[in-house]
């Protein structure tokens, strides 16, 4: 539709599909937009209207931000979402996915997948400018493909692209990727925190962003000091929409959420980057305060080392499952905002979750595996955690450990701080980590538990799991793709991988002054669309 | 005195610098192989003998090498400078308040002892004593940043010094340590007020007045000044509560920071300057002391007279 070319033809099925029923609309404007229809030709489609526009705002202003202000050098090898909130104001990405997890075009003005979806053809905006005066275009995304795809690449992207064989540059604004197998979600994976586009010349400038802070959006980085401040200016010349406020400050208060609180409540500062289960009855009673709440796939995952003792034993990893009393876990320790897990790390409200049989808790059963693995008198393990996302992290832990107690598991926990935790994430034998929002299951799969991904913390390795990925990626149909999911989270439930806990509703607060701020599920934030009133 | 900064030196290099391999960690990262941090090792001396490191060690200090911080990639002495000095503004205005209102209560609480003056002082002391500083941040901000909105929730001093966000750092400050230093003044007072040259004083027909400031005061304020010197250093490097709490841009959370990301070089660095903080606030007390008491400077400045009977042949 944006291309004015023929339609995809998945694109023609989906629109009969939409209009039978058997899909729900949000359904149809996602998958309609990975084959590069338009969020708004799909919604004309579906009788959508527009959004209707914000109420205005006040001009000149600074809007005072609190986030953690890290040391970014390459943004493509970032480990922290809060270090992309800085540059996402400077730096853009080939598509978005909104806060209802709809991808939008972005640096690429359309895309359009072949029948079989192995190859890609991505159009790019013609009127985009560097901040430093040059003309961006296809050159500027070749340098980043070439980076993210280089075997030596420490990037996360070298794994969540390793379907791509190869970039061809199709013309000065046209490029295709060839892909060694289907992947429906490569628009949404664009938009992955580790996907900016960077200037190609980042590398000869000594790859480090801040020192030579060139991007095409709509701030530029004036100010940068870790751990205390990170300014960005509006740009004049922005090719976009030009934001509503003239700068942004984002200032580093500390790991204490309850002291950005206060700032909030006293009016030193508009946004903050989150707020916890802890605040939250606190924030609800203050006055000019609001806030916000989106239902996101992020979670905690109790996972172990399939190669570490003892949890080679897959008994030992079923016993944990058994013993986990993930309904607990969610009362207790997330006072029930969220819904519960089922060990499978892929959401109930995600489009490709496919219902599996219900496995409920079942303490003897933990008891007689634990007897079967040699271990009659009960089991000692060490639980590593990191609160880096809150000390609901360390209360989850405790339920677990009162479940584990039940049934003869003796679980110590061994706190560390949240950066030390970041540093041995992918090396303690068991391990509870935070796994953020992504917007499809097979996208949290391919990341976490295929064969040899850079973020595969537990280190499963299966080739029936990868197959059974691998058929799910090529799956365009959301109703078909269920079901070849089923097989890999059945898959993965099989094998005791993990203890999946619960979803987590994500929470964050705002002044009421700010306006067109919204939850996003991945905290992804386009400042460039927020006023203050 | 240079004896315990050496002392102290030593242990702080013994806590941090002996495990080369733990410092080639905390320096290249986690993700550095087992060669790179061997090479580095190697680069920087590591295998050297201990004595000849700790020697290195010490004189790169004292030539103000201290190294690059990890977490914030920036000179070590670049960070601390203005850190400290944001310290000091936060321990001079603590002090403005705490000293002359723990001295004025402890002395009208120990002029007479009993008195419903000193059971009101006593008993207020002692609350406020035992109440610790993250209890009373959270119950002084609940007050009036949550509940008035009189004050701001944090101190960053981002815009330059503002009196406004100093007040409830200063208030917890003030709260915790203003008990201790009225009960040790009103303590020294009581005794000073016993003694024989008050009681020479009144018989002499002395003024109360005269009495206290002329006489009692100046003998009882020698253990009142050795405490508030003490909270020196306390309020240096032992406030991380305090300013961890309010995001205050001090020293201590410099070295909150630095211990939450094991920034090797900049802990090493603090707890250095801790420790010259220490030592030079108890030379401050002592020399303070001499001058409040004659008697200890005399002693210190001529060596003591022999007794006239050894001259008799």
């Amino acid at each position: 539709m944006q291309d004015g070319g023929p339609l995809h033809p998945g694109a023609v099925d989906l629109m009969g599909q939409v209009l039978r029923g058997d899909i729900g609309r949000r359904d149809f404007l996602r998958t309609a937009a990975w084959l590069g229809v338009s969020a708004s030709s799909a919604s004309a489609f579906l009788g959508l209207e527009g959004c209707a526009s914000p109420p205005s705002v006040s001009g000149a202003k600074t809007l005072r931000f609190v986030c953690a202000v890290q040391q970014i050098s390459d943004p493509a090898t970032t480990a922290w979402i809060e270090a992309s909130n800085l540059f996402r104001n400077s730096l853009e990405f080939l598509t978005e996915v909104d806060a209802d997890n709809i991808t939008h075009p972005y640096l690429a003005e359309s895309w359009r997948p072949s029948d079989d979806l192995k190859t890609w053809r991505f159009e790019l905006r013609r009127d985009v400018r560097w901040s430093n005066g040059e003309a961006f275009d296809v050159e500027d995304v070749a340098f980043n493909f070439k980076r993210w795809l280089n075997p030596a690449s420490a990037s996360v992207n070298r794994t969540s692209f390793s379907a791509v064989e190869a970039f061809e540059t199709l013309g000065p604004y046209s490029f295709a990727l060839h892909l060694r197998r289907p992947v429906c979600s490569l628009p949404e994976q664009l938009y992955a925190f580790t996907c900016p586009i960077l200037n190609r010349r980042f590398e000869a400038q000594g790859a480090d962003w801040p020192k030579h802070p060139i991007g095409t959006g709509p701030f530029t980085l004036t100010q940068f000091e870790v751990g205390r401040s990170a300014r960005f200016r509006r740009r004049a010349d922005y090719w976009g929409p030009p934001p509503k406020v003239e700068e942004i400050d984002y200032i580093d208060l500390g790991p204490d959420v309850a002291t950005h609180v206060a700032a909030l409540a006293a009016g030193q500062v508009d946004v903050l980057y989150r707020v916890t289960i802890a605040e939250l009855d606190l924030v609800r009673r203050l006055p000019k305060v609001r806030l916000l709440r989106n239902q996101a796939a992020q979670t905690l995952v109790a996972r172990m080392q399939v190669d570490k003792q003892p949890f080679d034993d897959i008994r030992i990893r079923r016993a944990l499952l058994s013993a986990a009393d993930n309904a607990a876990m969610l009362k207790f320790a997330y006072r029930g905002f969220g819904v519960v897990g089922e060990n499978l790390h892929v959401a109930p409200f995600q489009p490709d979750y496919a219902p599996l049989e219900p496995a409920p808790r079942d303490v003897a059963k933990a008891r007689r595996l634990l007897a079967e693995a040699g271990h009659p008198e009960g089991i000692d393990l060490t639980l590593t955690l990191g609160n880096t996302q809150g000390r609901w992290e360390q209360d989850t832990a405790q339920v677990l450990q009162q479940n584990c107690a039940e049934a003869g598991i003796r679980l110590r926990l061994n706190v560390i701080p949240p950066a030390e935790y970041w540093s041995v994430w992918n090396k303690t034998p068991f391990g509870l980590t935070y796994w953020s929002h992504r917007p499809l299951g097979v996208m949290l799969y391919d990341l976490a538990y295929r064969s040899g991904s850079v973020w595969n913390e537990s280190r499963f390795a299966d080739p029936e799991f990868d197959q059974a990925l691998d058929a799910a990626l090529a799956v365009l149909d959301p109703r078909m793709r269920q079901a070849k999911m089923a097989r890999a989270e059945a898959i993965l439930r099989e094998q005791a991988v993990i203890v999946q806990p619960f979803w987590a509703e994500k929470f964050t607060a705002v002044s009421d002054r700010v306006i067109g701020h919204r939850a996003h599920p991945s905290d992804y934030f386009r400042m460039d669309r927020v006023g203050l009133a | 005195m240079a004896l315990t900064m050496l002392a102290v030196s030593l242990l702080v290099f013994l806590a941090l610098e002996v495990n080369g391999e733990s410092v080639a960690v905390k320096v290249l990262g986690q993700f550095s192989t087992g060669d790179q941090r061997h090479l580095w090792l190697a680069q920087n001396g590591y295998f050297d003998p201990l004595p000849l490191r700790y020697g290195r060690w010490l004189w790169g200090f004292l030539q103000g090498r201290w190294g690059v911080s990890t977490y914030y990639h920036a000179e070590v002495r670049s960070l601390i400078a203005p850190r400290l000095a944001a310290s000091a503004v936060l321990m001079a205005a603590a002090l403005a308040v705490i000293v002359p209102l723990a001295l004025a209560l402890g002395v009208l609480a120990g002029i007479r002892q009993g008195s419903p003056v000193d059971r009101v002082v006593s008993v207020v002391a002692i609350l406020t004593t035992s109440l610790p500083e993250f209890a009373s941040a959270v119950f002084l901000s609940a007050i009036f940043v949550f509940g008035l909105g009189w004050a701001p929730g944090v101190s960053t001093l981002a815009d330059g010094f503002s009196l406004r966000e100093l007040a409830l750092p200063v208030a917890v400050l003030a709260l915790s340590s203003t008990g201790y230093i009225a009960r040790i003044t009103r303590a020294s007072m009581v005794e000073a007020m016993a003694s024989p040259y008050v009681r020479t004083a009144r018989l002499k027909g002395a003024g109360p007045a005269r009495i206290v400031l002329g006489h009692a005061l100046r003998n009882a304020l020698g253990a009142p000044v050795t405490v508030i010197l003490l909270q020196i250093p306390w309020l240096l490097s032992g406030v991380i509560v305090v300013e961890v709490f309010f995001a205050y841009p001090g020293f201590g959370t410099l070295l909150y920071v630095a211990s939450l990301n094991s920034d090797i070089y900049l802990i090493e660095a603090c707890s250095m300057i801790g420790v010259i903080a220490v030592v030079s606030s108890q030379l401050l007390s002592d020399l303070i002391n001499a001058a409040l008491n004659p008697r200890l400077a005399t002693e210190r400045r001529a060596p003591p007279r022999r007794p006239v009977e050894a001259l008799a042949p």
